[in-house]
């Protein structure tokens, strides 16, 4: 220990660069994957597993967002496409395509993901608001990151929200 | 104390209609035969690709066919591989009234006099 450190030198050592303000940083984890030109991310509270997609069952007179059911550990799940439900387009099921289970209360089910990019804890100063005026899609994101790091900016769903409107969407046909 | 009964395996017929396979209730069909002219196809299956082959049901007048393409066969599927479609799917149709998982496949099941009703609804006909 040098002989001119002192214990308040030692603390600014390790005292941040900036202050909090005396404020918390509230931080979100979200699992985050690529789907068609999109970066998207759902909190990690909702997603259960990620596994490789499987034989794919479709279902007569459903809506176009429920390409099927799909089979895993004895389970049946119905497999979301995001690009349909959000109106941005289709997703083109392929080798490297994943299903991510997403669970939100009692109701499960696979969503196609065209590749994971991984879980990132995101400050919640970080979300920008989703834009006004946009498209219905707005309506089920939490907010937007630009600085996510990622090449492109990071659209947050609000998983609970999509699945809900799923439901109704679907019994109201 | 009670023991849980093990239920039966059910028997299943296996069909195609475009290349995918689906499964009835093998004890719905009185048999399987070359269709006549008022069989009718289900659109919701997907399209034939022959449609040269029709399973005759009992039907609320009659009897009912409906066109497929190909008849797999009769298999018992243990009752523990049978599923209820997930909620969601709730639109897929009366008709449509669960799943066997073959392995991590799932077949869709259906029932021939839901299809009978569902016809009488929409008074749809194949060729």
């Amino acid at each position: 220990m040098p002989l001119n450190s002192t214990p308040l030198k030692r603390a600014l050592q390790a005292a941040p660069e900036r202050s909090t303000g005396g404020k918390q940083i509230v931080e979100q984890e979200f699992f985050c994957f690529r789907l068609g030109d999109l970066r998207l991310g759902v909190s990690s509270e909702y997603v259960r597993e990620v596994t490789r997609s499987g034989p794919l069952t479709p279902l007569p007179r459903m809506a176009a967002f429920v390409l099927g059911v799909f089979g895993h550990r004895g389970e049946v799940l119905p497999v979301l496409d995001l690009l349909r439900f959000l109106g941005k387009g289709e997703s083109r099921m392929g080798a490297r395509t994943r299903l991510f289970v997403g669970s939100v209360g009692s109701f499960t089910t696979a969503v196609i993901a065209d590749g994971v990019i991984g879980l990132r804890k995101i400050a919640s100063s970080d979300i920008l608001p989703p834009p006004m005026g946009g498209d219905s899609s707005a309506d089920h994101l939490i907010g937007v990151v630009t600085n996510s790091g990622l090449d492109g900016p990071l659209s947050l769903i609000n998983f609970a929200k999509v699945m809900q409107t799923a439901r109704q969407r679907v019994v109201s046909r | 104390m009670t023991v849980p009964l093990e239920q039966p395996p059910v028997d299943l017929l296996l069909f195609e209609v475009g290349g995918r396979t689906f499964g009835v209730d093998a004890s719905q069909v009185l048999r399987v035969d070359r269709p006549l002219p008022g069989a009718y196809a289900l659109p919701g299956l997907g399209p034939l690709a022959e449609g040269g082959r029709a399973l005759v049901f009992q039907a609320e007048e009659g009897e009912g066919q409906l066109r497929v393409d190909a008849v797999s066969g009769i298999r018992p599927v243990p009752a523990d591989s049978l599923r209820r479609l997930p909620q969601v799917a709730a639109t897929a149709g009366a008709y449509s009234i669960g799943v066997w998982l073959n392995g991590e496949t799932p077949v869709l099941l259906l029932d021939l006099a839901e299809i009978e009703a569902f016809q009488r609804r929409h008074q749809t006909h194949g060729d």
